[in-house]
């Protein structure tokens, strides 16, 4: 009996817990349906009015394009570069590997507004210098997001690749094989799930980031996860928890399709 | 061969982050001209306007304060959620779990705070429902006190401590737990005395993770916080963009920082020491 007692509440903390976790998600995906223009209960009705009017607002609908665009850039980009050096970090010989990896892995634990706050006086700086201006643009943000997408491309891709048979590869060789070839045609192939998994994580790591972005924006573009606080900061109604729930319904789409290929709680 | 293949992220990392962290440290050591963007110099006066300034000194408490407990908040809340996906039989249930947490992490610190606003604000759920209940007439204050901002930091970073809990016991050997239960230990008791040490490395990581992450939440104090309730990062933004005083905004970002390094440092060491095992500290 005792034993039942202690089962029950076990199972309640586990799953109180989780309702916790997830209620604000569920909750603005809810809110953003209701026909009112403003949160009262019970809703007067169902629409999809607000995801319109959403659209129709030129700081959404910029925020998300420009949000969509720098995200695919930098995390295409960061998998040319990343990928490479996952490889040398897994396969290569050579002194200095552990500080290298520590390296790339480096910018995961600077939080975001001390690198933010870091890059834009930078960029001021070159500017200064040089007279090109990067703060405020698209290139100058393009490149702090690359920076964030490195450690997560190369976290994925270098646990994928230590799996990976490193034989195959030599017997490829062995039989003529180029070396562009064997890994275009082996390596890479043998290292799918790291790259779905670096690539997704790299996109949603971009295109999430408020911290570092604030700092790097310029007047008339900021990206979405921006737009959505400074519109918070006057107004609360369901246009927002739309635009909330675009958001969530991209990522949450995106998982379930990567779902297959990677181990979610294995990333982290 | 591997220097080819290795530099054009090392470069990147170089270039976009160690030197602009570099600069920064030599910008908090610069003395503050108004109108000018960088005067030469080396002072500690930043440091000591920081120190010296009680207004300064409580927002580096508060969000020390709030840290701390939401970081072991986390850690109380997050045992239960872990142990029951990382061994619960059901595949299904488990990897619809999984998604439950993994979901919330990864939609950014905007789309969360959203969520809790539209819960916790003026004309937000809640108070929709206490005046459609006719509990009150006129809305309840929730947003703008310590404590809304501290369920706030503890959903973003629950999630965290959870899934980190949750692979370390995934690595723990089942029978290990069911040999503790066949000898006659209660669950709880096999828990915390077969697990409980042998997850001790996530415990670490996962208190290391939210604790940084709540030194360093900006959307939650900023919007749910409001102007009543400051904490350092948002300071942080506001001295350098608003302000535009780039010394002291630098001394800021380092205290944060230092704080958050050595106070990880000391958390890890001290969880280090601890050993459930004989029930207290090692000697």
């Amino acid at each position: 009996m005792k034993a039942h007692i202690s089962s029950w509440s076990y199972r309640a903390l586990v799953f109180g817990t989780m309702l916790f976790v997830v209620t604000p998600l569920i909750t603005v995906i809810w809110v953003s349906f209701f026909s009112n223009k403003l949160i009262s209960l019970p809703p007067q009705g169902y629409s999809f009015t607000w995801y319109l009017n959403a659209w129709r607002l030129d700081d959404f609908r910029g925020g998300f394009l420009l949000s969509l665009k720098v995200a695919v850039v930098a995390t295409f980009i960061g998998l040319v570069i990343a990928v490479p050096a996952s490889l040398a970090l897994v396969r290569g010989r050579f002194p200095g590997k552990s500080f290298i990896s520590t390296l790339l892995l480096s910018p995961m634990m600077i939080p975001g507004v001390v690198a933010g706050s870091a890059v834009y006086i930078y960029y001021i700086q070159f500017e200064l210098l040089t007279n090109v201006q990067l703060a405020a643009t698209f290139p100058g943000l393009v490149a702090a997001h690359v920076v964030l997408t490195i450690p997560w491309v190369v976290r994925l891709v270098t646990a994928s690749l230590v799996g990976a048979n490193e034989s195959i590869e030599e017997a490829a060789l062995n039989l003529g094989a180029h070396p562009w070839r064997v890994f275009w045609r082996i390596t890479l192939p043998s290292v799918r799930p790291g790259l779905i998994a670096g690539g997704l994580f790299s996109f949603i790591m971009s295109f999430t980031d408020l911290e570092k972005s604030i700092f790097l924006i310029g007047p008339g573009s900021t990206t979405l996860p921006i737009a959505i606080i400074n519109y918070l900061e006057w107004n609360l109604d369901p246009t927002v928890a739309a635009v909330a729930a675009v958001q969530i319904f991209l990522i949450g789409f995106m998982l379930i399709i990567s779902d297959p290929y990677i181990k979610l709680s294995r990333a982290f | 061969m591997a220097a080819g293949l290795l530099s054009p992220s090392i470069l990147a990392i170089v270039l976009l982050l160690a030197f602009p962290l570099i600069l920064l440290g030599r910008y908090s050591l610069n003395p503050f001209v108004p109108g000018e963007f960088a005067t030469e110099g080396v002072t500690l006066e930043n440091f000591t306007r920081f120190f010296s300034d009680p207004y300064y000194r409580d927002v580096l408490f508060r969000t020390i304060g709030i840290s701390i407990v939401s970081t072991i908040c986390c850690l109380l809340l997050g045992i239960a959620p872990a142990y029951y996906i990382a061994r619960v039989r059901s595949a299904r249930l488990k990897s619809i779990l999984i998604i439950c947490v993994v979901l919330p992490l990864l939609m950014g610190n905007a789309v969360r705070v959203a969520g809790w606003m539209v819960l916790l604000g003026d004309r937000g759920v809640i108070n929709a429902f206490l005046t459609f209940t006719g509990l009150t007439s006129a809305p309840v204050e929730l947003l703008y006190t310590g404590k809304a901002v501290l369920i706030g930091i503890i959903s973003v970073n629950l999630p965290f401590m959870i899934i980190t809990l949750q692979s370390v016991i995934e690595n723990i050997a089942r029978p290990l737990e069911e040999a503790a239960l066949g000898l006659g230990a209660s669950p709880l008791r096999a828990f915390y005395r077969v697990v409980l040490p042998l997850m001790m490395p996530g415990v670490i990581a996962g208190t290391v993770l939210c604790f940084i992450l709540a030194m360093n939440s900006y959307a939650t104090p900023l919007l749910i916080g409001g102007p009543k309730f400051q904490m350092m990062a948002p300071a942080v933004y506001e001295q350098i963009t608003r302000a535009s005083n780039w010394p002291f905004g630098a001394a800021l970002a380092f205290v944060l920082m230092f704080t958050t390094l050595v106070l990880t440092v000391l958390s890890a060491w001290l969880l280090g020491r601890y050993d459930p095992q004989s029930g207290g500290k090692r000697t």
